[in-house]
């Protein structure tokens, strides 16, 4: 009996030191985001880890980076376990972001922006989609991204092309006009089922305007009934068989990318992150962009976004932590590393090149965006927006076939 | 001090048990597990699923606008793994069970694509398919045949076929190597009588090392079937599915609802699906051939 009691006082004994250890100190959050698209993004996370340890004993930051797809599948298995993330990041559009916070999986921040004064210090235009599936406010900008069009100078040149076009119809014009020059007007990556979709997107945005292209992407208009839808889908048509370097369906994005450094297409509807990349490629200068002529002011883009998980057990420490990252001394410090602009208001751009200049101007005009339609439609309508835009691209769907097979598709799903 | 040990049955059965165990719990139980969720409505990100009975069954066969493609693309699949590939392993077992220089070296060559992952096979061959700057259409434009340079990925006529040559490339060293252990393994006294008897080479294949080789065969067929019917990695890294799911196949499509599109249910139901062709296919072959072998 005796030795039975002395066991179970060691045991209680040893149970409450445990308890006072871990409870004194050892808080680990874990942050689960998508590997740096450059490297200067990767080294961005290892020191503001490292600083926000060092100012804060007894913290740990464990962070794990995926691939896309990779990251995708792994929030998704860890939803309902208790070994999810702290944070993590997703993009914030309905089929992403959107999803995780109508599922309850994302804790509201509303009490955070107030706490930190997340509204006087981040863009509205990035802040957007805190609010858009709740009441509540939800997740943080990380990075917000606009896409236009990239054009080579020398080949809008060759082709006579003498000023940027201002309308659907001169970007029209001006294609035809490279192409008698026997210059492709775009170029686009079909195995990335993204890239080509651009162009279905700003093209709906152009034919349909604002209002019924999102009532299009919000599925409340009927696709077959609606006539620019299948407008939209004839000229995507159109574009893939006279104005697209062929063959593009079997080449990915990165593919697209080399031919369009190696002067093989005039123009590439890129985000603003592109200006980084192709000046690591080949001298900026050869290169001009202008905002695809939709005719609505909206400009094309999208936000990525960090949310805090409900089944966060140190919320407050990873609110702390994401108004460190967001603080104007870290993003002046990190300009760059997340994406051509800031999240945050304060930031001071000096030195910056002359694209760069222009996306900041770009921004800087532009109160309304349209976001891609990955982002748009939940996850199923995506796949299915990829297959018919692919279908029609390659001229294995009629206009009305396509559009049809979209309304089709929505109508089954309820 | 006398120890008792086991019946042999006993021990046979202690053996198995830690085997078992992981089996159970590894491989049976999620599959009961899927055919439960077949019949349910999960996200993956919901607390709980919603049973909706034959719902995902229907969906999937009458709504699914890539199903059946993706059902006829693994049957045409199947059809082409089971017979091409095995044909040409099986004429170079033949060609190298024969006395030849280097025929080692030979053996070690055509083996050597099995061992390559197959994610890396895709990206080799993704890039030798790859239109402006691949292997392929730089030897058609070298050689003056500019009119046949294709797409090879990116048509959907050809992007499936692409693929199989690929995935024909690292399959074939495979059946290969079992058909040289079953060559090896027919008696030499068989074939030596059947000479004496006055067969000749076409006679002693026929009656001869072809019957020996019938277990093999077997063997060789079924693997073939079970890895042609689940096909996946390998079109999954060269096509994703792509373009416009025309290289789509049942064992992707499977993992695409489920994982990429948080359609878990129809994922379920797709792979159930899967299964019971696949066990149509295999038990009733397997149950012929192990009478015929047991006769």
């Amino acid at each position: 009996m005796q030795g039975c009691r002395a066991l179970r006082t060691t045991l209680s004994t040893l149970a409450v030191m445990a308890g006072m250890s871990g409870g004194a100190a050892a808080q680990e959050l874990t942050v689960w985001t998508l590997t740096g698209a450059v490297e200067a993004e990767n080294a961005a996370w290892a020191q503001i880890i490292e600083e926000f340890e060092a100012a804060n004993p007894g913290v740990t930051i464990r962070i794990e980076q995926r691939s896309v797809d990779e990251h995708k599948a792994a929030l998704r298995v860890a939803a309902r376990s208790d070994q999810g993330p702290d944070i993590y990041f997703m993009w914030a559009g309905l089929g992403l972001g959107g999803e995780f916070v109508q599922a309850g999986l994302s804790a509201p921040l509303d009490a955070y922006y107030e706490q930190y004064g997340w509204e006087d210090r981040l863009l509205p235009s990035a802040m957007g989609f805190t609010t858009a599936f709740t009441e509540e406010r939800h997740g943080v900008p990380y990075s917000f991204a606009g896409e236009a069009v990239y054009y080579n100078k020398a080949l809008f040149e060759q082709a006579g092309i003498t000023a940027e076009p201002q309308t659907y119809e001169e970007l029209k014009a001006a294609a035809d006009a490279l192409k008698a020059a026997g210059i492709p007007a775009f170029t686009f990556g079909g195995t990335v089922n993204w890239h080509l979709m651009r162009l279905m997107d700003v093209i709906l945005e152009t034919k349909c305007g604002a209002e019924t292209h999102d009532a299009l992407k919000a599925m409340t208009a009927d696709w077959t009934t609606t006539p620019c839808a299948v407008e939209s889908f004839a000229e995507l048509a159109d574009w893939s068989a006279n104005h697209i370097l062929s063959p593009f369906m079997g080449i990915d994005q990165a593919q697209s990318f080399n031919l369009f450094l190696a002067n093989r297409a005039a123009m590439m509807l890129e985000g603003d992150w592109l200006v980084g990349q192709i000046s690591q490629a080949a001298p900026i200068e050869g290169f001009d962009l202008f905002i695809f002529p939709t005719g609505t002011g909206r400009l094309y883009g999208f936000a990525e976004y960090l949310y805090i998980s409900s089944r966060s057990e140190h919320p407050d420490l990873a609110a702390k932590f994401l108004d460190y990252l967001l603080s104007d001394e870290v993003q002046q410090r990190h300009l760059g590393a997340f994406g051509a602009i800031s999240v945050n208001r304060n930031v001071e751009y000096q030195d910056v090149g002359d694209a760069e200049q222009q996306w900041l101007d770009i921004f800087a005009d532009h109160s309304e965006i349209f976001v891609n339609g990955d982002q748009a439609f939940p996850l199923d309508v995506t796949t299915e927006y990829f297959r018919v835009i692919n279908e029609v691209a390659q001229g294995n769907m009629t206009p009305e076939e396509g559009a049809a097979a979209m309304q089709s598709f929505i109508v089954n799903r309820g | 001090m006398m120890r008792r040990s086991l019946r042999p049955q006993a021990e046979g059965y202690m053996l198995l048990l830690p085997a078992l165990v992981v089996y159970l719990i590894f491989a049976f139980y999620p599959m009961i597990d899927v055919i439960r969720q077949s019949f349910s409505e999960w996200n993956g990100l919901d607390a709980q699923s919603r049973f909706v009975g034959w719902n995902n069954y229907r969906v999937v066969l009458t709504q699914d606008p890539v199903f059946w493609g993706a059902l006829v693309n693994t049957v045409l699949w199947t059809l082409a793994a089971i017979t091409l590939p095995n044909l040409i392993a099986f004429g170079l077992a033949l060609a190298l069970n024969q006395s030849l220089p280097a025929r080692g070296t030979l053996r070690a060559i055509f083996y050597l694509p099995v061992i390559i992952a197959s994610i890396a096979v895709a990206t080799i061959w993704r890039w030798m398919y790859d239109p402006f700057f691949g292997l392929f259409n730089s030897l058609l434009t070298e050689w003056g045949m500019s009119g046949w340079i294709q797409d090879w990925l990116g048509n959907r006529k050809l992007a499936l076929w692409s693929v199989f040559v690929a995935h024909l490339w690292s399959s074939v060293g495979f059946s290969m190597v079992l058909f040289l252990a079953g060559l090896q393994g027919v008696s030499q006294t068989l074939i030596e009588a059947a000479r004496i008897d006055g067969a000749g080479r076409y006679a002693v294949f026929r009656h001869v090392t072809l019957p020996a080789l019938g277990p093999t065969i077997t063997i060789v067929l079924v693997l073939s079937l079970i890895n042609s019917l689940k096909a996946f990695d390998i079109v999954y890294g060269m096509t994703g599915g792509g373009p416009a799911q025309s290289t789509q196949m049942l064992a992707m499509w499977a993992y695409t609802q489920a994982m990429q599109l948080g359609s878990f249910g129809r994922g379920a139901a797709v792979s159930v699906i899967l299964l019971i062709i696949t066990l149509v296919i295999v038990i009733p072959y397997l149950r012929w051939t192990l009478r015929r072998s047991t006769t």
